[in-house]
């Protein structure tokens, strides 16, 4: 925290943005100081995204004024905030993968000696940058060897190269494991102190009170308000962003014992999963914790048919090999992958195409597709889920993280899933659309299904699950109940600090 | 002041929003306004003789650019298509005319032989990862090849059945041939399989993202090879096609088809990254660079004029489309 603030660094006021159709801004404010740590809060949706691709010169406001130190300033283009200081973090990278660490961290201005480039001042500078950031990877390193985390250290240090006043970061923490999260937490903090103003985006509402200094909330591309963290709870800031309480986050989950839908004996998959038994009764939720890396997902992709594996399955009973996605699918199981823009949705594609491409066989009549009949499908499941769409013909590509995720869950949905693997059901959703998702997961096991969850924030774990199986380097190292676990027990067998 | 600036930027944004809600309103509008720009300047351009003439020039690579379209779709690039229809066309004439074979036996031996090559472009693709760049210019060069050793002369005197496309019928005082006729059912029946059929559906789900295909239960490596067959037998039908207007079995033919396939894909509005795009939209690019060309002729216009046109179009056409999406 800073205790004293800087002087104002700049200033948006009153910001509008229209798209066709949509008013995305609308009298929004935003004041950083120097040397602060200012968190952005709102929902998915609620304009944070297009406030900081004004800032950062990738949209142009069509309302409102910028004071940079007090005067007044028009970004046109991301030159002009390059000019102003302004660099922004996007949670995909723009690193040349197939270049070195100190090469990216030059691009675009590399200096010279007489004709050619002064690779000596290159690797000098890079390495008193990486220094102050505290990293210990040699600047020759090529960027597609780095870990995620590393390359996030790499896009840093690439602004810091640049004389960056200001610094936007957006969902940092997203793509980062606990471990690696500390680390960028000591970044910011280090950033902080020489003056930098950083404008920090983050889903995490406790990230936000260990490390802001203000919060400015939005919702509905409105301004709500901005408050000293210091000077509010948690729950404050939810109500604020969503106005519900977030004990009402997690539904109340009551599970009966039923009968085994899955079972799962000794799955292997040579270096990544060792040995994995289980089973899934319906009506259950079954949460995997465990830290990045521990063969969660790769477990499951083995289940779904996306991967080969040895071992045992059975599904209610019967045997079951998994040969392909499409076996899984025909036996009733459904994947819900953790990446969702790479791996889940057609982006270019609309929310019916995107909606029904898993059930096409059930709406078919003499093999053509009843277009009548599946958009009625698809209005019924826009309906059942409240996905937020101008229509079924909307491309997926403009919708948010949590709409996106709820047309995944519809084409599951429709199809009759029995058992649903979700992996990170909710990553990158905001709270209000996590809540609507825990819903629909609760509304399904009443139904009977059977559901496998992959979480790493723990009180989604705890919050779901009626079983925890943590999971440490490709093995299940322990089953919690609902009444064991806790966040303290998960994490102490998830990195292999438990009392023996 | 402000007030009007507003009006203005939503009514552009209105325009553009058209555009993109429709991908070929863009490509429909420049072909209309291309024929009315015409009608002004020939009098002969508005005549049904004249359409007809213009179908009959642009079946050929109408009929090419449909199997461009699905392969593009899926992401992919065809450079072999007009050499798969070179193929195709001298097999037949030649079978016919020169080994003395049932003359409907040797069109379909011809257009075996496209599917033979699109079943090797399918497999090498999927089974072996290769870049459909890459693998359809190997097959180019190696149907090329098949075409001159098997004959390098033209191949003449075909036998009326492989000349039918050619032959025409009248509708109210205009001469069609059935070849056009051809031409415009592939394309609706096309139309309808992208439309309404699971197997359509797929070919833009894996053009968008293969990896989110495979895992929402579709067969990529079926959907990528089957779309290479259908292709080539679209290339058979455009060699027979070809045959039927040139009267000749030529083993010079097709060395641009693959371009002038692409040309007329990328005027009607579809993303050389797959996923995106219409088939009626490839229809209307074959049509504006047909238009355009003869309505050139008309006006008296060089043919290599025509072919620095037909580029001015292409760039145009794309920078519009890239404009139109980007402005968001």
């Amino acid at each position: 925290m800073n205790p004293s603030p800087g002087k104002v660094l700049f200033e948006m006021k009153d910001i509008g943005k229209s798209f066709p159709g949509v008013k995305a801004l609308q009298g929004v404010n935003l004041t950083v100081r120097e040397g602060q740590v200012h968190a952005l809060l709102g929902e998915n949706g609620a304009g944070k995204s297009t406030l900081i691709k004004i800032l950062s010169g990738a949209y142009t406001k069509d309302e409102g004024q910028i004071f940079f130190e007090g005067k007044p300033v028009e970004i046109r283009g991301p030159q002009d905030a390059q000019a102003l200081g302004i660099s922004t973090i996007y949670q995909e990278f723009n690193l040349a993968r197939n270049l070195t660490v100190a090469e990216n961290i030059f691009l675009g201005h590399l200096p010279r000696k007489g004709l050619s480039v002064d690779w000596a001042q290159v690797k000098q500078r890079s390495r008193e940058i990486l220094d102050t950031l505290g990293v210990t990877f040699s600047v020759d390193t090529l960027t597609s060897t780095l870990s995620v985390a590393e390359q996030q250290l790499v896009e840093i240090a690439k602004s810091l190269n640049r004389k960056t006043r200001i610094l936007i970061m957006d969902e940092p923490s997203a793509v980062l494991g606990e471990k690696d999260l500390e680390k960028l937490f000591d970044v910011v903090r280090s950033l902080q102190a020489q003056g930098i103003g950083i404008v920090y985006i983050s889903h995490r509402l406790k990230e936000i009170f260990e490390l802001a200094d203000e919060v400015t909330i939005l919702k509905d591309g409105r301004y709500v308000d901005t408050r000293n963290v210091s000077e509010v709870t948690m729950d404050d800031l939810v109500k604020l962003m969503i106005g519900r309480e977030l004990k009402d986050v997690y539904p109340k989950r009551i599970s009966a014992p039923a009968e085994v839908l899955l079972e799962v004996s000794n799955i292997s998959r040579p270096k990544l999963v060792h040995d994995i038994s289980f089973k899934l009764h319906a009506g259950e939720i079954v949460g995997f914790a465990g830290i990045t890396g521990s063969g969660r997902t790769e477990l499951v992709r083995t289940i779904f048919g996306a991967d080969p594996c040895t071992g045992d399955i059975r599904i209610s009973g019967r045997p079951y090999k998994p040969r392909s996605p499409a076996d899984a699918i025909h036996q009733g199981i459904a994947l819900v992958t953790e990446d969702r823009k790479a791996q889940g949705l057609f982006l270019k594609l609309n929310v019916t195409v995107n909606t029904t491409i898993s059930g096409l066989k059930q709406l078919c009549r003499y093999g053509v597709i009843q277009l009548s009949k599946e958009l009625s499908l698809v209005e019924k499941m826009i309906k059942d889920l409240s996905i937020k769409t101008p229509g079924a013909n909307f491309i997926v590509v403009n919708m948010s993280g949590g709409n996106q995720q709820k047309v995944v869950l519809a084409r599951w949905l429709s199809i009759g899933t029995r058992i649903f693997i979700l992996d990170e059901p909710t990553r990158g959703i905001d709270v209000g659309s996590k809540s609507e998702i825990y819903q629909i997961m609760d509304e399904l096991t009443k139904k009977g299904v059977g559901i496998i969850m992959i979480s790493s924030e723990l009180p989604e774990v705890l919050g779901m699950s009626d079983r925890i199986m943590v999971m440490r380097q490709g093995t299940i190292v322990k089953e919690l109940s609902r009444a064991e676990a806790s966040e303290e027990a998960i994490m102490s067998y998830a990195v292999g600090s438990e009392a023996a | 002041m402000s007030a009007v600036v507003s009006k203005v930027t939503k009514r552009r944004s209105s325009v553009l929003d058209m555009l993109r809600g429709s991908p070929i309103m863009g490509p429909f509008a420049a072909l209309v306004l291309a024929s009315i720009f015409f009608a002004t300047q020939s009098d002969k351009f508005l005549t049904g003789a004249n359409f007809s003439l213009i179908i009959q020039q642009v079946m050929v690579v109408g009929t090419l650019a449909i199997g461009q379209t699905l392969v593009i779709l899926t992401g992919g690039i065809d450079l072999s298509n007009g050499m798969i229809m070179a193929l195709a066309s001298v097999l037949m004439t030649g079978l016919a005319v020169q080994s003395g074979l049932n003359p409907l036996l040797a069109i379909l031996i011809g257009l075996l032989a496209g599917v033979v090559f699109g079943l090797l472009n399918g497999a090498l693709i999927t089974a072996i990862g290769l870049p459909p760049f890459i693998v359809t210019l190997g097959t180019f060069n190696i149907a090329y090849a098949l075409v001159r050793i098997y004959t390098t002369a033209t191949i003449t005197n075909l036998p009326a059945e492989q000349l039918f496309l050619g032959n025409t019928f009248n509708i109210g005082g205009t001469e069609i041939t059935y070849g056009s006729v051809l031409m415009i059912i592939l394309y609706a029946i096309t139309w309808y399989i992208l439309r309404s059929t699971p197997a359509g559906r797929s070919v833009y789900a894996v053009g968008d993202n293969p990896e989110a295909a495979r895992l929402a239960g579709i067969n990529t490596t079926r959907v990528l090879t089957g779309v290479y067959v259908v292709a080539a037998i679209s290339y058979g039908i455009a060699g027979l096609m070809l045959v039927s207007r040139t009267g000749v079995g030529d083993p010079q033919a097709g060395q641009t088809g693959n371009l002038d396939s692409i040309t007329a894909v990328v005027l009607g509005g579809t993303s050389l990254l797959g996923g995106r795009g219409q088939i009626m939209g490839t229809l209307i690019g074959a049509l504006i660079v047909g238009v355009f060309r003869n309505g050139l002729q008309l006006m008296g216009v060089g043919s290599i004029y025509q072919v620095l046109i037909t580029g001015i179009l292409v760039i145009v056409a794309v920078s519009i489309d890239y404009l139109s999406h980007r402005s968001k």
